[in-house]
């Protein structure tokens, strides 16, 4: 039986309006549409950074509310679009989630560096040094060193250049699969998201108008809005 | 013999004005309404002060010191809440924090006999200590609202980790206060090298021996130093938490802030 480990009930805001889908373990999700959409909004819901106004948003079974806030987002994690680094070394990016409860474990530096393809003596290199992408690498170790179930991708590759964002993206698919993370990413393009995702959520002001398999959704669209966005 | 300035030579103090007056006029800088404006509001204001001192000095330093010092505080505390009107209970907490700051500076010095408990003498200082703070608080109010928002993304890669808004916060809160103890720490080195302090050269004029004025600046110099440092850490420690709200979600606009007063 398929385990349901985000369940969104008439879950509306400002932004967005009455939501209601289900998102299972191992799904690989991508929240895609026009800009203004309520994308990112929505992804924010699923750790807490925002809440709606009216719904429930079920976690596991329970409603999202009910868990201490620091413990469901160290197991929701979240990749911004920028790496956002804090100043320092690559080390101190790396154990900063794990540090905030006493649960950092020195070994697990190299192991982290390995996950996103960065030689270990980066460790100790301070972070304006690096490029955007081995930024962008870092940070998402610094996601994987709390060890989430879930994994939220904000358009991970979209500030990086072409050939960077491929090697990011790359160092996800295989992370994704290797520690069975659900995913739930949003992205602008189309390639990427068939590349990386199998589940379609289309998002138009603030309405979820689409919700399926990805390939058949970007191949027969059901909706004029999805259509037109493909288009476009 | 006490210094004296005659009214006619005060009247020379015009070429002073004429200086800037001119330089508007002929770069066309349109700040000649402004010039004249605030040499004459500026004049008027020292005068009535000095009348004001004149009459608190005769007082009763019981009435007239509290009196004062609670002018001043109210005067300052509305002028750094200029610069944060819009986080909640910025009011309350640069009053208290003003409050707070004064309270202990005079303590220590009537304590230690630094100062005597005498309008002419507290009333000056103390105004030198309340100014300076005021200015760290809003200087540390216009920092903090900046630094939340060029650092919004940091902020909320903190939270999505899992830190609280004390821990998330910890970067601002340590730029913050940088930035309103640095030009201090400046001014302490540079003391007595690069300018004479305004108190010592005004004992020195009034006819005070050199190192009895030191002693003085020293005396307010540091009380200073320690009041800015002091007012700049407790207006950012009672304020930061107010860029979050309850659920530890980062408030990403005035609008956001405002509400939350309510």
């Amino acid at each position: 039986m398929e385990h349901t480990v985000f369940q969104f009930q008439n879950v509306s805001d400002d932004i967005l309006h009455n939501l209601n889908f289900k998102i299972n373990k191992n799904e690989k999700v991508i929240l895609f549409g026009p800009s203004g959409a309520g994308k990112s909004s929505l992804l924010f819901l699923f750790n807490r950074l925002r809440d709606p106004k009216q719904g429930d948003i079920n976690y596991n079974g329970k409603p999202i509310t009910e868990y201490v806030i620091s413990q469901l987002r160290r197991k929701v994690g979240l990749l911004l679009q920028s790496p956002n680094l804090f100043p320092g070394t690559v080390l101190d990016n790396l154990k900063y989630g794990p540090s905030l409860c006493g649960e950092w474990n020195p070994d697990d530096a190299k192991k982290l560096l390995e996950y996103v393809q960065l030689p270990e003596s980066y460790l100790n290199r301070k972070v304006d040094q690096l490029s955007g992408g081995e930024q962008q690498r870092v940070s998402l170790g610094r996601t994987l060193a709390n060890s989430p179930d879930v994994l939220l991708l904000d358009e991970p590759t979209s500030a990086l250049d072409y050939r960077t964002a491929e090697e990011i993206e790359e160092v996800l698919e295989r992370l994704i699969e290797e520690h069975q993370l659900t995913m739930i990413m949003v992205t602008h393009d189309l390639k990427q998201a068939k590349r990386l995702g199998e589940r379609g959520l289309f998002l138009m002001d603030g309405e979820l108008k689409e919700d399926g398999d990805l390939e058949s959704m970007l191949t027969d669209p059901k909706t004029e809005e999805l259509k037109e966005f493909i288009q476009d | 013999m006490e210094p004296e300035i005659s009214n006619q030579s005060l009247l020379f103090l015009i070429i002073f004005v004429l200086v800037p007056l001119t330089l508007s006029y002929y770069y066309q800088l349109g700040m000649s309404k402004d010039i004249v404006w605030s040499s004459i509001r500026g004049t008027v204001q020292l005068f009535a002060i000095g009348y004001i001192l004149t009459f608190l000095f005769d007082l009763n330093p019981f009435m007239g010191i509290p009196l004062m010092l609670s002018i001043m505080i109210i005067i300052a505390t509305f002028h750094a809440w200029n610069k944060g009107k819009e986080l909640p209970h910025a009011f309350l907490v640069i009053l208290l924090g003003l409050i707070i700051v004064e309270v202990s500076v005079l303590t220590l010095w009537l304590a230690f006999d630094m100062v005597e408990f005498t309008p002419s003498e507290v009333i000056p200082m103390s105004g030198m200590v309340i100014g300076n703070s005021m200015v760290a608080m809003g200087l540390a109010l216009e920092r903090m609202k900046s630094e939340f928002t060029e650092n919004s993304g940091r902020l909320m890669a903190a939270l999505s980790l899992g830190a609280k808004p004390s821990q998330a916060s910890h970067l601002i809160v340590t730029k913050t206060l940088n930035a309103a103890l640095i030009p201090n720490v400046d001014r302490l080195k540079t003391i007595g090298l690069v300018q004479l302090p305004g108190m010592m050269t005004g004992l020195i004029l009034g006819g005070v021996a050199p190192v009895m004025a030191i002693k003085y600046q020293l005396v307010i110099s540091l009380s200073i130093f320690s009041s800015v440092s002091l007012s700049a850490m407790f207006v950012t420690m009672a304020m930061y938490r107010y860029f979050f709200n309850k659920n530890d979600q980062l408030l990403e606009n005035e609008e956001e802030l405002r509400n939350q007063q309510k």
